[in-house]
């Protein structure tokens, strides 16, 4: 038996009452490539944290063994100290400098006090060539594409000497051609004695390049399998693990016209050719609840912001919004008009002003119907605003407190106040119950049955499939900005809706099916 | 339909939400906080030495100079005010004081153009040419700070052009006309007494009605006397005020002119939706675009606005200096910017008060007047100015930070 380069025994890890990780094993051999999976929310990225030094030693249970001898990795120089080289998904570059200059950055070689430019040069050439990287040295990172972003920041590992290479999503935001070239240089690391930990929600890639891969559902362990003895069903069905509780129940109305309406829609980015969502139709009536779900890249929140006329540039297809069509380039003023209305997963970001008060920001979308006179209607705006501060049931001192004061659940109950009172016919949710409790997760899951019931329609994005499974008349699963798969309430299993989301049929298995359900 | 009647009534625990005392009261009493304070103090140590070391500091005829001074600033700054709040800057307005002063000048001097229709004019191209501006920093992506430098370098040089680098008198002799009167006409002694006491019962109707609203929202209240003896030194202030300037040649005509802008500014800022858009706009862009607001139209709205105040102010200016000369105008910029800051604003947009930039104004416009006064030479000046504009902004990244924390 070979003894691995790197062990896990018992980590736990615990934020405040929850437990992230527990009693997690885990081991790493020499030359070899480890998948870990896992649903969002499994523990994946605290293990990593914890062995990039993020998380320190002393702040979990259980310890790390490195060659053998237990590791106390206080910090990310403790982790690149031990030959453990992690790539975030969040790549760590800067834009401005060469390929070169990056891989040596904050070490580079030094001749008489100054930087010794060809030494740089050639050490990069050097790393590249011996482990078949193709990139020039002398290229600026800026002018990269996404893929060989990734490679340098492998091969920037490489050149620190780094035995353990941990990737976490490396493959999320690549095309299939950035797949394969990093997956076989992988593999050639593999045969240099290179450990690799591989996180991945793509099966497929997964069972092309490891040998072995270990799941995690709710921190814990619950499975290591030889790739070659496991099967995808098998994964799958470890990932979920438990039945759906019916925890939140669903009143479902009778629905109503078609509200929203999309045909075949097709957009690209602003700047850029390559189409991001295509092949894009569906209708949300009066009174449904339309899920929509999805891995991370697969283009859920773009279709929601591109919905809203807050992103991208449409190619061709039509969005037409209680039998009204919405001009192509509608920008998030005529949607709130038309009575769309989008709640941001980036509440922070594109949600509120932290600097001002619940007030401020609840009012904000609806102040034109505050007019009286070119002025404000001040005491109307406060009989409306407290109607909401108060059903909504946010925990604040009251109108005139600091939005950035509130926790996360209670700004949200703002973002979810100012789009309500536009008046909106259709409500586009994403993510609306990422980094809230279980308590404002109800609330939110009972406010979604009254406005369906008033005749609203939804349209929820969530990455958590028993939330859409749950709340959803009708859910549909996006793959790679197409549709992978559509199903009606209660039609699907979760291992179905998981297929559909990686872009496998469970009826055939093949890739070429996937639209075959939608058409 | 109304989202309204889809949701339940309030669970228990938050139906007294408007009682919570006293911790967020003391955040909310309104107008004292540290930085008023602090504002305070630093006038009357400025006050205070330049009465020491300048006597005729404090004499009737050089305060109601520095009235007049200080309205030129406050018109500035409040037009800076709108441009900072919404996350801008704007380094041009000191040359477009200069080129719009200029050309009223020279249209009245050289062209023999009536007065009020020089001024119009004038106002139009000022207030296009910085919509102009500002549909280029929003709709062009260039940084207010790079279009807004260039004006300065453009309108400075197209104002020594207009007045061929001379010295453009705005009076033929004697005669006085509209322009020349906003700074040389004063109000009669009696009706400056009747004004005072109408703002004195305007103010108070509004601080009562804002009060019985607050009470209305059951909004945290601060003291009743701390309302009331905040009014009664304002009412002192102001008759002192009037009492002073009357002891020369009365209340300068500009001092009016401030007073509509102030009035005008704030309710702008307060109690309409581009006030809201504006503050939404500097507190956070983004959110304000997915919350359906216009931000081209607010920036460019505001730019308008600040160009319309560029006119004023160059109106005021010149006429103050008696004719257009190459020099004015000169830094105002800077003057404006640090009168925001100094008055609470925040250079990352969001936040600022017309209050506080009136407050803001006047420390510059003292600082100005005291140390012309004294006679210092002008290489000092431009020191002590540097000097004032880094302890202003040091200031405010030291007050945001204990906000922040």
């Amino acid at each position: 038996m070979i003894s691995p380069v790197l062990e896990c025994r018992r980590i736990g890890k615990r934020f405040g009452g929850v437990a992230a990780l527990c009693d997690v094993d885990f081991d790493l051999r020499p030359g070899e490539i480890h998948a870990l999976c896992g649903e969002n929310g499994a523990g994946k990225s605290t293990l990593i944290k914890i062995l990039g030094g993020i998380h320190p030693h002393g702040t979990y249970d259980g310890e790390v063994i490195i060659d053998g001898k237990p590791a106390a990795i206080r910090s990310v120089a403790d982790t690149k100290a031990a030959g453990i080289a992690v790539i975030y998904q969040e790549l760590a570059l800067v834009d401005e400098m060469t390929v070169a200059e990056n891989l040596f950055l904050g070490k580079e070689p030094v001749r008489g006090g100054l930087i010794d430019w060809p030494a740089v040069f050639d050490g990069a050439r050097r790393v590249l060539q011996q482990f078949a990287i193709d990139l020039d040295p002398r290229a600026p990172v800026r002018e990269l594409g996404i893929g060989k972003r990734q490679l340098v920041e492998v091969a920037k590992a490489l050149a620190a000497n780094s035995r353990i290479l941990i990737l976490d999503e490396p493959t999320a935001a690549l095309s299939e051609h950035e797949v394969r070239a990093l997956l076989q240089i992988l593999r050639n690391l593999r045969s240099r004695g290179v450990s690799c930990l591989y996180i991945s929600h793509r099966l497929e890639e997964i069972f092309s390049i490891a040998d072995r891969l270990t799941v995690l559902r709710d921190g814990r362990n619950v499975a290591t399998f030889d790739a070659a003895e496991a099967t995808v069903p098998m994964v799958i069905r470890h990932m979920v693990g438990r039945e759906i509780g019916e925890l939140f129940p669903r009143h479902t109305p009778k629905h109503g016209a078609p509200l929203l309406r999309v045909l075949d829609l097709e957009v690209a980015p602003p700047e850029d050719s390559h189409v991001r969502l295509a092949d894009i139709q569906f209708d949300v009536h009066e009174g449904e609840v339309l899920g929509i779900g999805g891995l991370m890249g697969a283009g859920r929140t773009e279709l929601l912001m591109h919905l809203f006329g807050a992103w991208g540039r449409r190619v061709r297809g039509t969005v037409s919004v209680a039998e009204q069509i919405l001009d192509a380039k509608a920008n998030p003023r005529q949607s709130l008009r038309a009575g769309l209305v989008l709640v941001s997963e980036d509440r922070k970001r594109f949600g509120l002003v932290t600097d001002k008060t619940v007030g401020f920001n609840l009012s904000l979308s609806s102040l034109r119907q505050l007019d009286s006179m070119g002025l404000i209607d001040s005491t109307r705006e406060h009989r409306r605003n407290s109607e909401m501060f108060r059903s909504l049931a946010i925990k604040a001192s009251g109108l005139e407190a600091k939005v950035g004061d509130l926790s996360g659940g209670n700004q949200q109950k703002v973002v979810l106040g100012k789009a309500l009172l536009t008046q909106p016919r259709v409500i586009l949710l994403d993510e609306p119950t990422r980094g809230i409790d279980i308590g404002a997760k109800v609330e939110l899951y009972g406010l979604m049955n009254r406005l369906t019931a008033a005749g609203c329609g939804i349209v929820l994005v969530s990455s958590e499939l028993e939330e859409l499974m749950s709340m959803s008349d009708r859910i549909l699963m996006l793959h790679n900005g197409r549709i992978g798969g559509t199903f009606a309430r209660g039609e699907a299993t979760q291992e179905q809706l998981l297929a559909a989301a990686m872009g496998r049929s469970t009826v055939t298995t093949g890739r070429a099916s996937e639209h075959q359900e939608t058409v | 339909m109304t989202p309204t009647p889809l949701i339940n009534a309030a669970p228990a625990e938050n139906a007294g939400a408007g009682e919570y005392s006293p911790a967020p009261l003391a955040e909310t009493t309104r107008g004292i906080g540290l930085r008023d304070f602090s504002m305070l103090i630093a006038l009357l140590l400025i006050w205070g030495f330049f009465g020491t070391v300048a006597p005729t500091f404090l004499s009737a005829r050089n305060l109601s100079n520095l009235a007049v001074e200080l309205s030129i600033t406050a018109v500035l700054s409040l037009g800076m005010l709108l441009i900072i709040v919404c996350g801008q800057i704007d380094l041009s307005i000191g040359s477009g004081v200069g080129l719009f002063g200029g050309l009223t000048a020279v249209l009245m001097f050289r062209h023999d153009w009536p007065a009020p229709a020089a001024m119009a004019v004038s106002l139009v191209a000022a207030v296009l040419v910085w919509a102009a501006m500002g549909a280029l920093i929003i709709r062009q992506r260039i940084p207010s700070f790079i279009v807004t430098l260039a004006g300065l370098l453009v309108f400075k040089g197209l104002h020594w052009k207009v007045i061929s680098n001379a010295t453009i008198p705005l009076t033929v002799g004697s005669a006085q006309n509209a322009m020349s009167r906003l700074t040389t006409w004063f109000l009669p002694k009696p009706l400056a007494f009747v004004l005072a006491g109408l703002v004195i019962v305007g103010l108070t109707l509004a601080a009562l009605a804002g009060r019985r609203q607050r009470k209305a929202f059951q909004f945290p209240l601060e003291p009743r006397e701390i309302l009331f003896s905040r009014l009664f030194v304002t009412a002192q202030l102001l008759l002192l005020f009037v009492l002073v300037c009357n002891q020369y040649r009365g209340v300068p005509l500009s001092v009016m002119l401030l007073g509509a802008t102030a009035l005008i500014i704030g309710v702008l800022l307060k109690h309409t939706r581009f006030g809201r858009y504006l503050y939404a706009v500097g507190g956070n862009r983004e959110a304000a675009l997915i919350s359906g607001i216009d931000v081209s139209r607010v920036v460019i709205g505001a730019f308008a606005i600040m160009g319309a105040l560029v006119a004023v102010g160059g109106f005021l200016q010149t006429a103050y200096a008696g004719a257009s000369t190459t020099t004015i105008g000169q830094l105002m910029e800077l003057d404006a910017i640090a009168a925001c800051v100094i008055g609470g604003a925040s250079l990352s947009g969001g936040r600022g008060t017309v209050t506080g930039v009136l407050f803001g104004s006047l420390i510059m416009a003292s600082l100005l007047n005291g140390l012309t006064l004294m006679a210092v030479s002008p290489e000092v000046k431009f020191i002590a100015r540097g000097v004032v504009l880094a302890l202003a902004v040091w200031m405010d990244v030291r007050l945001n930070k204990r906000a922040a924390d």
